[in-house]
């Protein structure tokens, strides 16, 4: 695989030297600038000698509303003059850690909650030549509502429903109880899963995959780094069941590289499921066969959509493809592929092992089943909640995440991380739903409720929002790979303020043109959603945008300073 | 037709409201084209895969989202909608955004007005894109010979990667980075023209705007002369070596290159003389000479009055025996043999290529080329020369060529491997692998494992070694020179860094080959021993005076390696010029001395040849004639053709070009002769011939002083001063 060579020799050089690139190509057949193509389009592969102390502050959404930008003008203070070959502050997108802001990777360590002072001292010590090392204090395993292997539920020992379906081999009655149970993809798009499972399982071609997307990558989203900790067995036991509904013997779980504690974690879990004779040949005597593996993404949000996480998979760029064909009809490596989100494997064993009336009986106001969010931004308690779908956001910023921090009021949430837009706080009493949120003009998503108080200038934060796509765009299809960045320059032109009425008009009338061909236009849901954040703020807070642009002024006092507007230049043009 | 039933294998839908029938798997893109509705594209072509990735084919397919109708595969019933607001407002959003940056107008547009951007973009009613424009330039690249890369042009459609890779199968072009910095790049990110590109010309045929465009056709227009028939692409694509190259390219460069016939008898270029064509005999045969003597400059004779005069004559190795002499039995020169060293005269004949170093590098024509028969040839200029070069059918035949033909001459032409076995060389001729270095590319690494022996085939090669001041560049080797032999006999490792100086090509003999060679042949292990070892001592006492007198400022001067220097004390010299006057009284009226140069404390050095540490005069001798001892000194050969390029490029101005009448054949009447001026570089030669140097002789204060500079120098950095 080209990305474990590619591994490999940035781990005996810490870069990657082009005499080591043309010899694996000479060793491999792969053509130079296809090795040079997938390495240059991940920005896990450093192609010049990376400095001794690489400092990458996250800026996206949750940290940048816990003092990403100050602390990031801090450190390029603190190391002002020092040689780019030493140091380099640089941004980083969403690293998974929203409810542990400010985070920042030293040298692709990831460090949680950092001041100035603690990221200068690692960074010192990088800086002396010590390898830095990411710390994991222990946490105790929870437990979970929707495990139906908790103790005293009676339901059995772990891994029962696959147990018993390799007895059975029922596969048409699993399928038969997830159409019943209605169980949607909770990725964000919401397909049925039973419907996708069916259709790989009727597809002719083989060999089948399951995939399992466990590339969390909007900002905003923990819950699954928090499902792979804490239900790794559910996880594992989903990928099996569609394995063998679907009729799959390769099931893929794709895990983001940040994730190193929850990969060791499922590797664990996946030794033990070996040993006990759940996962390999012959499971069980039954002659059913399913072999699951983990991948490690080789970076970027873009590997989160299902098909450039397939390419990623096959060893490409992570470019999006052309749809259709879907991936149930042509997936990994063109074959049929069951392709879903950590959540949805996690939910199919819940509703086997309960049923489809207590899957039915959990949610609230209609809604069914538990859904995990992540709440992250100025609240309180900030974490992963398991809650019953059809809860009020209320509930969930209120009671479970202690509300908002230092006594101040809500003034905007966004539903879903970016791609949901913001709501304003007289929404709040939206319940958590696919078919609610959508008519709110929003999504449920993936659960990644980011919280802002009234200190928040939401210009900023749409523009913030902007340059997350802006730097996350694969660069495949023309509207998502200029239009980003020509959305980016129109809202930091009006962050600036200065502008004429007429001229602020037809800055509107572009942004609406804008949007409606990137939303028509772009090839995969990135560039479509790019215009979400700044539309919602445009509907919810036009005032506040107004009074940028017209007045040069921003009401939260956030847009004029200098911490805010530091890093621009660095994320813009070739990475070296 | 709706109201039939559709036949097995048949789709049926509506496109803008007209009922279609396609065959099935057609996409709604070739649907509508077939049944004459345009719909407009830009990363689109027939002959490529379609990608989607320019959004400009976008239609209503009837999902959430447009389509591009590029990808979409017809469904039965599906309803398309081409040109509906919707579809046209999006199009024309994407034109603006990739107007936004371009560069209006572009190589493409200036040219031939044919930009595709700008062409739908013009249509599309965009005057002026409204967007911002981008802020860092993403740059050209003008390192290939034959296309032009102007990368803020390129609008990522993928047109050149596809045609580059899926038609030519030659793999060099890809997408590089992400996002909005993404571009197209070759192999490694390497400047097109020291990657792997072959120059067919593909990836700029396909490119839809100006950022792969034809290089204007640079040197001389060859098509102007009366005699040169220029002929059009169609009859070029059906001459062997242009397979695999693209007809629009060879459509472009059209005039780059023309076929000519001479009579028998007729000159075709004549050594010495500047150019920038090669030629390609077709039919017929050439012979190939040197006419200038092959014979040396001596200085000498007695004394005509009181001051000494000198004369210099022309003298043969025969004559007058040099010590270092090179044994070469053979003269390197531009084209697929080499000449002996007895009788400088060659056949050339149909499939031989010549003048290629002149064509690619402009150095001057190292021999000269008549007509034997009628003989039929092109000649072309670099661009054509460097598409034809870089074509894998053109290469094959050259390779093959030289096989054949050359390399046998080329390896015995090194006097140490003349004993060679036939055997032997039949077996080189097969494995050897002929490599090619385009200018700046390193070819071995001072310190890497050294695992094979190369031999100089075209072009100039640098040996340099690292030394604590810096750089030191040994030798420029040409054609007929080899190196990696110390690497191979000593210790494993390479003892020098070998860098391609211009277009090189090398014959690579594997150290398998090479450890079998040396074990069967034991006079050319002797040879190659004792070669070593001079280089190697040699090496070593440049060590050591550099490690005594570590002096930074002299080792940049180039005062160093010099064996002998002409110093001038300015505290004594009243700037007379007794001393330039007694070098050309010495030297029949030509000084080989200049009173200017660098200046050390109160000395000046004068220039008189220093034997530089980068001798670029040796840079471009057609025929290899100016050469380094392994002392280090600069010499030069007795076959030197008097073109002068080695003067022009002394930057001291110490190489002096010394007239001399000499009887050639008359080119007019053949039979006849008649005298010619012919020219001979001299440099400096320490007047050897007298007790002292002339102008240290003729100096009357005292001020001129032949020294030896590693004691002179020494003295004066260590003591202070040498009085």
């Amino acid at each position: 695989m080209i990305f474990d060579d590619l591994r490999a020799i940035q781990l005996r050089h810490g870069f990657l030297p082009k005499a080591e690139l043309e010899s694996l190509s000479a060793r491999t057949q792969m053509p130079l600038y296809q090795i040079h193509s997938v390495a240059s389009f991940y920005p896990h592969f450093h192609l010049v000698v990376p400095p001794k102390a690489e400092v990458r502050v996250c800026v996206d959404m949750s940290c940048h509303l816990n003092g990403a930008p100050e602390l990031r003008a801090d450190l390029e203070r603190r190391f002002a003059g020092a040689p780019a070959e030493a140091v380099q502050i640089r941004d980083v997108s969403c690293l998974g850690r929203c409810d542990l802001a400010p985070a920042v990777a030293i040298n692709d360590q990831i460090f949680t909650e950092v001041t100035a002072d603690r990221a200068e001292q690692i960074a010192r010590s990088a800086l002396r030549g010590d390898t830095v090392h990411e710390e994991h204090p222990h946490v105790p395993r929870v437990a979970c509502a929707s495990d139906p292997y908790v103790d005293g539920t009676g339901v059995g020992e772990k891994y029962g429903v696959f147990r018993a379906l390799t007895h059975t081999k029922d596969f048409a009655g699993v399928l038969a109880l997830l159409k019943e149970s209605e169980l949607r993809g909770m990725g964000g798009a919401g397909f049925p899963t039973s419907m996708k499972w069916d259709l790989v399982r009727r597809e002719p071609a083989t060999p089948k995959y399951v995939v399992c997307n466990a590339d969390e990558s909007e900002p905003g989203t923990i819950k699954d780094r928090f499902i792979m900790t804490h239900l790794p067995h559910l996880l594992i036991e989903g990928m099996a069941i569609a394995g063998i509904v679907s009729g799959a013997k390769i099931g893929i779980l794709y895990i983001r590289h940040e994730y190193h504690l929850q990969e060791e974690i499922l590797g664990e879990e996946l030794r033990r499921c070996y040993q006990m004779g759940l996962l390999g040949k012959n499971i069980l005597n039954s002659g059913l066969d399913f072999d699951l593996q983990i991948f490690v993404s080789p970076g970027g949000y873009i590997c989160g959509e299902e098909t450039a996480l397939i390419e990623a998979i096959e060893g490409h760029r992570a470019e999006p493809r052309n749809k259709p064909p879907f991936p149930v009809a042509e997936g990994l490596f063109h074959k049929p592929t069951v392709l879903n989100n950590v959540e949805t494997f996690v939910n199919v064993p819940q509703i086997l092992a309960r049923g489809v009336e207590w899957f039915k009986s959990q949610g609230q106001g209609g809604s069914r089943g538990w859904k995990f969010v992540g709440v992250s931004g100025q609240v309180v308690n900030p974490g992963v909640f398991e809650v019953p779908m059809g809860t009020t956001m209320r509930e969930v910023l209120f009671t479970h995440a202690g509300g908002i921090r230092g006594g101040r009021t809500l003034k905007a949430f966004a539903p879903s991380g970016p791609s949901s837009g913001y709501l304003p706080a007289s929404m709040v009493d939206v319940r958590l739903d696919f078919k609610a949120l959508a008519d709110a003009g929003s999504m449920l998503g993936s659960g990644a409720i980011v919280v802002c108080d009234d200190t928040t200038c939401m210009l900023d934060m749409a523009l913030n929002a902007v340059r997350f796509y802006r730097n996350e765009s694969c660069g495949k299809c023309v509207p998502c790979r200029v239009g980003s960045q020509k959305m980016t320059d129109l809202l930091v032109r009006w962050t600036q303020g200065g502008l004429t009425e007429p001229q602020y008009r037809a800055d509107l009338a572009l942004l609406d043109e804008l949007s409606a061909a990137m939303g028509l236009a772009s090839i995969c849901g990135l560039g479509q959603i790019v215009p979400a954040p700044i539309q919602s703020v445009l509907k919810h807070f036009r005032a506040e945008v107004d009074a940028h642009v017209l007045q040069g002024k921003c009401p939260s006092g956030i847009c004029f300073s200098p911490a805010v507007r530091a890093g621009e230049a660095n994320r813009v043009g070739i990475r070296p | 037709m709706a109201t039939t039933a559709t036949p097995p294998g048949l789709v049926d839908l509506v496109i803008d409201g007209k009922p279609v029938r396609v065959p099935a798997g057609t996409s709604v893109f070739d649907a509508a084209r077939m049944n004459g509705v345009t719909i407009p594209t830009l990363c689109h072509l027939q002959n490529e895969t379609p990608v989607g990735v320019c959004r400009l084919c976008l239609v209503e397919a009837g999902g959430r989202v447009l389509s591009a109708a590029c990808v979409r595969p017809v469904d039965p019933g599906m309803k398309v909608v081409t040109n509906s607001d919707k579809v046209l407002s999006a199009r024309k959003t994407v034109l603006e955004l990739l107007m936004s940056d371009h560069p209006t107008p572009c190589a493409r547009q200036q040219h031939s007005g044919d930009c595709e951007l700008e062409t739908q973009a013009h249509a599309a009613g965009i005057k002026q894109a409204r967007f911002a424009k981008r802020s860092v330039a993403r740059g050209r690249d003008e390192s290939s010979l034959a296309i032009a890369v102007d990368h803020d042009a390129c609008i990522l459609c993928d047109r050149c990667i596809r045609g580059c890779d899926e038609i030519k199968n030659n793999f060099v072009l890809g997408r590089m980075g992400k996002g909005y910095s993404a571009g197209i790049a070759f192999d490694l990110n390497s400047p097109m023209g020291e990657s792997t590109c072959i120059s067919c010309g593909e990836c700029m045929v396909s490119c839809p705007t100006g950022a792969l465009t034809n290089r204007g056709v640079v040197g001389t227009a060859i098509a102007k002369t009366t005699d040169a028939q220029v002929f059009d692409a169609e009859e070029l694509l059906q001459i062997p070596v242009f397979k695999g190259v693209s007809g629009t390219f060879l459509e472009l460069n059209t005039g780059a290159i023309v076929k000519r016939k001479f009579r028998a008898g007729e000159l075709i270029c004549k050594e010495g003389d500047f150019g920038s064509t090669a030629f390609y005999i077709l039919e017929g045969r050439a012979q190939v000479s040197i006419s200038t003597p092959i014979a040396h400059v001596k200085t000498d004779g007695g004394a005509k009055g009181f001051f000494k005069k000198l004369t210099s004559s022309l003298v043969s190795r025969t004559e007058d025996k040099r010590d270092e002499e090179r044994r070469d039995r053979t003269i390197p020169i531009d084209a697929s043999v080499d000449l002996n060293y007895g009788s400088p005269v060659a056949e050339l004949g149909a499939g031989d290529l010549f003048g290629e170093m002149t064509c690619m590098n402009f150095y001057p024509r190292s021999a000269t080329v008549r007509a034997v028969s009628d003989v039929v040839a092109y000649e072309m200029l670099r661009n054509v020369l460097d598409i034809m070069l870089k074509n894998k059918s053109f290469r094959a035949q050259i390779d093959a060529n030289y096989r054949r033909r050359a390399l046998e001459n080329h390896l015995r032409g090194v006097p140490m491997f003349a004993d060679l076995a036939p055997d032997f060389i039949e077996h080189l001729k097969e494995s050897v692998e002929l490599q090619r270095f385009s200018p700046g590319q390193m070819i071995t690494r001072q310190g890497d494992p050294a695992d094979c022996f190369y031999l100089v085939r075209i072009g100039f090669v640098k040996i340099s070694e690292n030394y604590p001041g810096g750089e030191l560049v040994l030798a420029y080797l040409s054609r007929g020179d080899y190196f990696g032999e110390i690497g191979l006999l000593g210790g494993g490792v390479r003892t020098a860094t070998c860098t391609a100086l211009d277009h090189v090509e090398v014959v690579r003999i594997s150290g398998d080959d090479f450890r079998q060679m040396i074990e069967r042949f034991p006079t050319v292990r002797a040879g190659l021993a004792a070669v070593a070892e001079e280089r190697q001592q040699a090496n070593q006492q440049r060590m050591q005076m550099l490690q005594t007198v570590p002096i930074d400022q002299f080792l940049s001067q180039g005062l160093m390696e010099a064996q002998s220097l002409l110093v001038l004390d300015l505290e004594n010299c009243t700037r007379c010029d007794a001393c330039v006057n007694a070098c050309a009284d010495a030297h029949d009226g030509v000084t080989r001395l200049v009173r200017d140069g660098l200046r050390f404390d109160q000395y000046l050095v004068a220039t008189s040849c220093r034997q530089c540490r980068d001798p670029l005069c040796m840079v471009g001798c057609p025929v290899g004639s100016i050469r380094r001892r392994n002392s280090l000194e600069v010499i030069i050969e007795d076959w030197c053709i008097g073109c002068g390029l080695c003067a022009r490029n002394c930057p001291y101005g110490n190489i002096n070009l010394h007239p001399f009448e000499v009887i050639v054949d008359d080119p007019e009447h053949a039979g006849r002769k008649k005298a010619a001026i012919k020219q001979k570089a001299t440099s400096c030669d320490l007047c050897t011939h007298l007790k002292e140097p002339s102008c240290v002789y003729a100096c009357p204060h005292d001020a001129a002083h032949r020294v030896d500079p590693k004691t002179f120098f020494s003295e004066m950095l260590g003591q202070g001063s040498t009085k």
